[in-house]
Formats: C-alpha cells, structure tokens, sequence
C-alpha cells in the first residue's frame, strides 16, 4: 500500500500548504468513502466464498428510503426505524442466500434479480420520490438526535467514518480470528472439498449473504441521515464501487484468496482518489475514466506481485 | 545411454530450474523406434519436467533434443507436435459436451467448399483412426456420457491424429496413463499400446505400477533427483533393484504386516442397502443390495472394476451421495446409521478421504495447517475463535506423525508433492479423530515410496482400533493390506474373501462375474 502513500504526497497543493492533508480533508475522505467501505466489507465476505453480490446498491436505496419514512412519515423513533431498516437489510440478504445456498441459483442472477426487487420495492414504498428528512420534534419531522450522521467527534472525525473504521476493525478481527471465517475460505477455495470436510456450507453462505444484507442496510442508514433523505434511486452503481474496492484490496474473484485489510485499503485509496481529483477540479468525466485506469492497474499490480512471490 | 546410435529421439543433457529448485539436472534419455519405455520416480524425481521439455511445453532448458539424427530446437507445443512428438497428459484435455469425432479433430476440423466442418468425412476418419487402435467406439457418442478409460482411448486417438497431417506420429508420451483405469480398461490400453508399437511408435510410459512396467515395458529408466539414475530391463530387475534406484535407499518391504488379531467388536453392519433414485442417473451404479460388516480395526478391502459401485458405496456411508431412498440396514456400533450428510457422519465418528484429492480433497491455494484443521476446527476454537497455539501444536502433531514433508505449515497445499497432499488429506480426517475411516483410491497417482508409507499408517490406525473400508483399483496393495476384500459388481456384493482365500486370480474373477470364483 506504498502506492497510495505516494499519491497522497504527490498531488495535492493549494494555498500553499497542503489541504490534502489537513484533518478535515482526511476526515471527510473517509467519511466519502464509509458508505462504500461498510458495504465493501460485506462484499468481500461474498466474493471471499465465491460469490457477487449485485444487489447491493438498490437494497442501499431500500434501507435510505425505508429509514425516511419510518422516521418522517411513520413518525417513528431512531432506535425502532435503526433496527427495522437494519431488519429489512439483513432478511433481504438471507432470502438472497437461500436461493443461492439452498436452490443453488448462481449469485450473479439471485442478487441481480434482487437489484431489480429491491429498486421496485424501494419505488413503490417512496411513491418514486425522495423522501426528505427534516428534523425537528414536529409530525413530519425526524428526531433531531438522527443529526448525529451528519456530526462529527471534535469536528474532526465525522460519524459515519467513525462507524466505518470501528465495523472494518471487527470485520478485520472476524476474518482473521474465527472459524466462521476459516470456513468461508474454505468455501472458496473448493466448495465441494469443504462440504466433504463437514463445513455448514449451506449455513455459512446464507450467513455471509445476510452480512452483505446486514452492512448494506447500515450503509442505507448512513446515506440517508448524511443526505437528509431517502430516494429510491439512492446507491445507483455503487455494487460496482464495492467490487472495485474489494478487487483492489487483493481479493480474487475465484473466491478462497484474500484479506479484510485489503478492501479497507482498497475503499480508501478509491476514496483519496476521488479526492485529489476533486481538489485538482479534475472534470468528472475524466475522473471517471482516471479512477477506471486506477482499479486496472491495482488489479495488474496484484496479478504481478502474486506470481513474483 | 551409449545407444544413441539408431535412436529414435534422444535428450542430452536437459537441465531446468524452477526458482531455486532444480527440476532436471543433466538428465538424458534415448528411445528407439518401437520401444515401450517406462519412466519411473517418486513424485518431483523430474518425470513430468523432462516429458514437457520433449513434448515442447518447457522450453527455456539447458540440453538439446534430437530426433531422427536431427537437433531440434522447440519453440512450442506446435513445433514438438511437427516433429512427430505427442503427450497425454494426466488430466485429459477433452471437452465433454463435444463428440468423440468432434474431440479428435477439435481446431483442425476438415471442411467443405462451403467452409463448413465436414462432420460425414471427420465421423469417418474418426472411426478409422478408433479402429485401427483396436477401439470399437461410436464417434457420434459425446465425450462426456464414456467412461475415463475410453476417454484415455479418445484422447491416444486425437494425438496420434495430431500429426497425420505432417508426419505420422512417432513418440508418444502416456503420464500415467492407468491411474484412471479399472484392470478391464488397462487390458483395452496394453492391447492399443502393443499395436502401436508393432508399427514403429516409441512409447514413453510413465507409471507407478510396477505390475503394468513389468508387463509391457522393454525398458525402464529411473529418476531421482532430477537425475537418471539407471535404466534397468523390467522383466530381470528386481522390484528391490528398482525401488533403490528410486529411492536410492533399501525399501525393505512394501506393505506392513497385516495385524493378524481377531476382530471382535463389529463397528459398521450393513444389510441389504441399496439406494433408489427416483430416475436413472447415468455413469452411476448406486447400492444395490449391499451386506457387509467392518470390525474395530479390521480393514476390509472393496474391489471391483470400474462402475462396479464402489465410490457411490462409500459416499453413500459418508452422507455424500445425491439424495435417493435408502432401503436395507445400516448400524454403526449398534446403533442406526444414516447420515444427512458429511457433517452427521463425521459427527458419529466416520471420516472419508475421497477418490480425487485434488477436486473434492483440499483447497490447493490455502496452507497445509489450514486444510489440517478444517475438519476438527471447532474442537481448536474458544467462543468461535481459532485458538492460535492450539491449533500449531495439532497441526504439527499430525505433520509429524504423517511426516509430511513441507517447508512450512503455512506454504500452500497445492505445491507438495501427490503423496504429501494425499497425507495432508489423512491428516485432516485424523484430527477429528475417527473410528471408522472410508477411504476411495488413496494411493492414486503417488510414488511407490508414499503408498509404503500409507500403507503403515493404514495398519497402524487399525492397530489402534479404527476400522478401515478401503476401496481400490490396484488388487496387490488390496490383498498385501486388507484383512478382507469384499468384491462388487454393479452394485452388488459378489464375494468376501477372507484375506488367507483371496488372490488376484479369485477377486478379479468374482469382479468380472466369472463363473467360478464368487466364493460368498
């Protein structure tokens, strides 16, 4: 990861000293790249058993929206809204899991017949508008306690990198430390050996199908409360983002290959990309094409250094 | 060899290193026209290593390649394959869903005028080609739907086709050809390779079968180290001249003493099962009244030929068959067994190292200490955490006990040798510490020197009181190892043998349905 410390240092210089790195600028790369990451950590338990999870930019869209009605429709509390929305994130992955698992549907066509559900649900639930929260102790109004999203600890460390430092941080632990994750390797590496050796393969595949769910959900909770609403059309392409995170962090497609640390590594450097781009007021359309050369070059990058070693 | 004169091909002083690890180390070999020669060596002796350079896929090497009188120079595959130079390799490169004639001349299809692929000619010339190997195939079959015999038959075919169209083939490379095959189907290969080398074609064999050598090579050369390390005539030598050769110590014995204790307690009682699949499944011969019984300690051999059952037996004892209705009684010390699937069988104490350690054994990618601890993970965690030291010290428990030769616990599985993987394998089952083992082909495509050792973990778990069904292709190490042989034959018990009663001539009889023989 010597690669983003020298693109840190490299690019950014205004007003004579560098905004790159001031603490603000650092704190809001991470915050840019928290919902992205939180739902990269999932992915990568997906992608680490072999499989894709496609779906997770509209269920992003379902969680925003679900989570501003409840609040501002419903006028519900941010507890009861928390836990249903988080609810809803982590069922839809289970389902998604036992068509996989259970009926061995490939994960490419469940999760991307579940983008189209869960895009649908998220339209007809919001009416196909926007739902924008405002925060007050009114009918219509969200509990201003929500705001907290949008806050930051000593104005430094906003929320919700906050909340993705310390959920990369256990997922880093689980992936290295516990059985489970030895048997989502194990899955990966070759399912039918794994089955043989007497792993839950079944169980294990529903339970990291629901993660992805679960973070997903999360990161819809974050979007929302950052943006002040839920629209449906929230998280558009951001399962692309996702895999790009994890491929870059080192994680094989193929499955059984591949660390946490990695797609933390691989959110940030897509996320301190996009920032330097934007202080250098790069034109978005070449950025894109930029960040695409980028995510090729970290894939070769790895190919190489793994045939090397 | 100082018979390069009349030399078909001749290989001087091939030397090839991967990283630091030197593959061939001024290896030579010199095969005449019409010759079977047999090459043999433990796992990484540089067997395969030297066939590539000859067959054109290795070709940065120190040495040079001469063939009819002339140096050559490969740059590829393509170029070994114009020289008259043709490998079967031990994975077969067919594609199921193809036709055989379609296999044969798949990517030099003939055409029409039209540009389109004559399928009239290619069915013919197919045919012709399978009937001069003595093969009475229907070309139109696909691929897929053959038994792994006639797929090898399929695949001699489309070499030796290869290079028609330039020279005719004159070398043909076989890695380990037999290691598939029932004794039926090595009868069918023996009978093409005789005919092939009636018409000029050297035959280079590589082989752990001693048997095999002994029948159908002229001469052997042995590999060690990178090294030839003699070439001896097969059918003089002595298995123990051979095996120092090899091994480049004394092998005393091959297989262990057979424990001759009674075996009291019955572990697994099987009576009359038999599996119904709700539809036919083809290539599978389910249970199909089943009787047999394994003792603590007792290991029982299965023979049987090729789709006689006795993998679809094993998985169906270990839970890993597809679903299907189960008639007849099973009782694991006394008590009703039916596993749901691995995870139950293992829980009631029966481990399975299964046919193909490669597809359904380990994860190649992931380190030895992991595929160790797979199976018995949870009885190394605390709370659903690995303990760290707990699991080293099983690992290095089972590593030594096994002595699997590895650097390290933590290179990956896939760079050992077969027979080291194959233990990583045994290892794995170990650790959960079973009380009955099934185990299917576990010597398949390991050295002499692995099996030996196999062999002596086999009689030392039954020492200790772990009952063994162990099924294989290969009669001798069934009738040197087992206390019993059961024989099946579609599906069926036709004959258990106790071992004083058993010779090769009786099980062979009973699996091919001879009239005589079945002696249960």
């Amino acid at each position: 990861m010597v690669v983003f410390v020298v693109a840190v240092l490299a690019s950014p210089q205004r007003n004579g000293e560098l905004i790159f790195l001031s603490l603000s600028n650092l704190g809001n790369v991470v915050r840019a790249v928290s919902e992205i990451g939180i739902i990269a950590i999932g992915m990568t338990f997906v992608i680490l058993i072999g499989g894709i999870d496609l779906s997770v930019g509209a269920v992003l869209g379902l969680s925003a929206v679900g989570t501003a009605i409840l609040m501002v429709d419903n006028g519900w509390g941010v507890l009861p809204t928390v836990l249903v929305v988080l609810l809803i994130g982590a069922a839809f992955g289970a389902l998604q899991g036992v068509a996989t698992a259970v009926i061995g549907i490939q994960a490419f066509i469940v999760t991307l017949a579940g983008l189209q559900v869960a895009r649908g649900l998220a339209r007809i639930w919001s009416g196909g508008v926007g739902v924008p929260i405002a925060y007050g102790d009114g009918p219509q109004q969200a509990p201003p306690s929500f705001e907290i999203l949008r806050g930051s600890i000593n104005g430094v460390l906003p929320v919700p990198a906050v909340i993705f430092l310390v959920i990369g941080a256990i997922a880093v632990v689980v992936l290295r430390t516990t059985a489970f994750a030895r048997h989502v390797y194990a899955i990966g590496g070759n399912e039918k050996a794994a089955r043989l050796a007497g792993v839950p393969v079944t169980r294990v595949k529903i339970a990291v199908f629901t993660i992805a769910g679960l973070l997903t959900a999360v990161a819809g909770i974050i979007h929302a409360g950052q943006l002040s609403q839920g629209s449906p059309n929230d998280g558009i392409g951001y399962e692309l983002n996702a895999i790009a995170a994890v491929v870059i962090g080192g994680t094989s497609l193929a499955g059984g290959v591949g660390t946490m640390s990695g797609t933390l590594a691989g959110a940030l450097l897509l996320g301190i990309l996009t920032n330097i781009l934007g202080l250098n007021n790069i034109d978005a359309n070449i950025q894109l094409l930029i960040t695409g050369l980028v995510i090729v070059a970290a894939a070769g990058l790895q190919k190489l250094r793994r045939t090397v070693t | 060899m100082p018979d390069s004169a009349g030399a078909l091909v001749s290989m001087r002083g091939i030397t090839k290193r991967f990283g630091g690890v030197l593959a061939c180390d001024d290896a030579e070999l010199s095969v005449r026209a019409g010759e079977v020669r047999a090459l043999l060596g433990e796992n990484g002796a540089g067997k395969s290593t030297l066939m590539n350079v000859l067959a054109g896929v290795i070709t940065d090497h120190e040495g040079g390649i001469t063939v009819a009188g002339r140096p050559c120079r490969f740059r590829g595959p393509a170029d070994a394959q114009a020289a008259g130079i043709a490998m079967i390799h031990q994975e077969l490169d067919l594609v199921p869903g193809l036709s055989v004639a379609e296999n044969i001349f798949l990517g030099r299809e003939p055409r029409t005028r039209l540009r389109t692929v004559d399928t009239r000619k290619m069915a013919a010339a197919a045919r012709a080609q399978l009937a001069e190997l003595g093969v009475d195939l229907d070309p139109s079959r696909a691929v897929g739907s053959l038994r792994v015999g006639e797929q090898q038959l399929v695949e001699i075919a489309k070499a030796l086709l290869s290079n028609a169209l330039s020279t005719a083939a004159r070398v043909l490379v076989m890695d380990e050809p037999t290691a598939a095959l029932a004794d039926a189907e090595v009868r069918l290969l023996f009978a093409t390779i005789t005919r092939l080398r009636e018409r000029g074609v050297a035959i280079i064999y590589i082989s752990h079968r001693m048997e095999e050598i002994e029948e159908i090579a002229d001469r052997a050369t042995v590999m060690r180290n990178g090294r030839v390390a003699g070439t001896v005539d097969p059918r003089t030598a002595t298995r123990r001249e051979v095996i120092e050769l090899m091994v480049g110590r004394a092998e005393d014995e091959q297989f262990g003493h057979a424990a001759t204790t009674d075996h009291g307690q019955v572990l697994l009682e099987v009576r009359d099962l038999a599996v119904h699949a709700g539809r036919p499944r083809p290539g599978r011969t389910d249970p199909a009244g089943i009787d047999l019984t394994v003792g603590a300690g007792e290991i029982v051999g299965l023979a049987g030929l090729m789709g006689a059952g006795r993998t679809e037996l094993l998985e169906t004892l270990y839970g890993a068959a597809p679903v299907g209705r189960l008639t007849g009684s099973v009782r694991l010390e006394g008590r009703p067994y039916a596993p749901s699937g691995p995870r139950a069988a293992l829980a009631r104490g029966v481990g399975f190292v299964p046919e193909d350690r490669r597809g359904s054994g380990l994860q190649l990618d992931h380190s030895v200490g992991h595929n160790i601890a797979l199976t018995a993970l949870r009885s190394l965690c605390t709370a659903g955490v690995v303990r760290a030291r707990r699991e080293r010290r099983s690992v290095r428990e089972q590593i030594e006990a096994l002595a699997i030769r590895a650097a390290s616990a933590t290179v990956a599985v896939g760079t050992l040798s077969g027979g080291n993987q194959q233990k990583v394998v045994f290892a794995r089952q170990l650790l959960a510490r079973p009380r009955l083992l099934l185990l299917d082909e576990p010597t398949r495509g390991i050295d002499i020197g692995a099996k030996a050792e196999l062999y002596r973990l086999l009689q030392r778990l039954a020492g200790e009181g772990i009952g063994i069904l162990f099924a294989s292709s290969e009669l001798p190490e069934l009738l040197g190892v087992c206390d019993r042989i059961v024989v099946l034959r579609g599906g069926r018990v036709v004959a258990d043998l106790p071992r004083h009663r058993a010779d090769q001539a009786t099980v062979l009889a009973a699996a091919m349905g001879s009239a005589q023989g079945a002696g249960a």
